[in-house]
């Protein structure tokens, strides 16, 4: 392969190979910065209206993590990010809540559970039963609360409650809503 | 001409990455669930092992033997970032589903033995047809794992939203062990069975 050279060679060689690379990121992520962004935002603004169908525009408060659901400028709920640590990593899970402190409905938004058994957590049937639930109803039913377990993930259906449990609790103690 | 064209069907026969070299095994068992997870693996590793086999194989001669790896490294890494950008601001969805799959490609054996064994040796148009052969060969290997996964996993074909079939009584209860790291031993070890006895891998 290459001759024999001076021994800094091998340094200025890596030197200008690795400026190259800095150079062509710095330009890949000038020309995807936006797009990234803007797909980020359409996603959070679908999952968004399937909680909320009247969703107009939303208002996001960086401190609390808030999302503030508009409709007609009026609030029509509120809506945040939350994670829980399940069987096989974080499931991030986006949470609404009525104006009245019940909870709106969740969606997941990421998680890596077991196919076929913890990923379950993802379908209608087990999503739907959060609609309507008041703070001391968030539970699994073995735990006195109104959800049922997925059969074989128990694991994963906990973490999920537990999780939204606390986190309406929390937004409850503060005032429930506005 | 005729070397090309060895080159080439080396990597989708006699060399396969997959069923006989047995290289870059962890992404192909981790993200062999579903047909289209495949596809975005094949589409992605192409890239990057086609442009990474070129710009090594352009530089092989000013490449200094000793800090070879590291450049290969550095070259394979900016590709990947490449990759995983363009992925995350075009295809939302299947970068999601690949995950955590398209960075490792970064150690993905394939594109690192590749560019050590082929690209630093060979010229610019060898190397072409050896990246082309080597990620069809993957891709073929991995669609077939994805197939059989899929299909015994989820009980029906799925591709892009669109179900081509479906196998009645699995479908409602389908073997989902298929889905899990697990299944994906069981499957490749047997396809690699398989292969073997078919004389496919009769090695030299």
């Amino acid at each position: 392969m290459a001759k024999q050279r001076g021994s800094l060679y091998p340094i200025v060689f890596l030197t200008v190979v690795v400026f190259l690379s800095v150079v062509s990121l710095t330009l890949m992520d000038q020309m995807t910065r936006e797009k990234i962004l803007i797909a980020q935002q359409s996603e959070i603004q679908e999952m968004l209206s399937t909680l909320f169908p009247n969703l107009e525009t939303f208002q996001y408060d960086e401190d609390s993590g808030l999302y503030t659901i508009l409709a007609n400028t009026a609030t029509i709920g509120q809506a945040q990010m939350l994670q829980a640590g399940g069987y096989g990593g974080a499931i991030d899970i986006l949470l609404g809540i009525e104006p009245d402190g019940r909870v709106r409905g969740i969606r997941i938004i990421s998680q890596q559970e077991t196919p076929g058994l913890g990923a379950k957590i993802i379908e209608s049937q087990f999503l739907d039963q959060f609609a309507g639930l008041s703070v001391n109803e968030i539970a699994l039913n073995r735990d006195g609360g109104s959800v049922d377990a997925i059969t074989g993930a128990t694991i994963s259906s906990r973490a999920v409650v537990e999780a939204v449990a606390e986190t309406v609790r929390d937004s409850f103690e503060q005032g429930g809503g506005e | 001409m005729k070397s090309l064209i060895k080159t080439l069907s080396n990597g989708i026969l006699r060399a396969n990455p997959t069923f006989i070299l047995l290289l870059g095994l962890c992404p192909t068992l981790a993200v062999s669930t579903s047909i289209d997870n495949a596809f975005g693996m094949t589409g992605s590793v192409l890239f990057v092992l086609l442009a990474a086999n070129v710009i090594i194989s352009i530089l092989r001669r000013w490449i200094p033997d000793r800090a070879r790896i590291p450049t290969f490294i550095v070259i394979i890494a900016t590709l990947v970032t490449i990759v995983d950008l363009a992925l995350k601001a075009y295809v939302p969805s299947l970068s999601k589903s690949l995950g955590m799959y398209v960075p490792l490609i970064v150690v993905n054996c394939i594109i690192l033995g590749r560019a050590e064994a082929f690209a630093s040796k060979n010229n610019v148009i060898h190397s072409i047809a050896d990246a082309v052969g080597m990620s069809v060969g993957f891709g073929v290997a991995i669609l077939l794992i994805s197939f059989v996964r899929q299909v015994l996993g989820s009980g029906k074909l799925e591709v892009f939203n669109v179900q081509l079939f479906s196998i009645p009584g699995l479908d409602s209860n389908p073997a989902a062990i298929f889905l899990l790291p697990m299944g994906a031993f069981f499957v490749i070890g047997v396809l690699l069975a398989l292969f073997r006895w078919m004389g496919v891998s009769e090695c030299e």
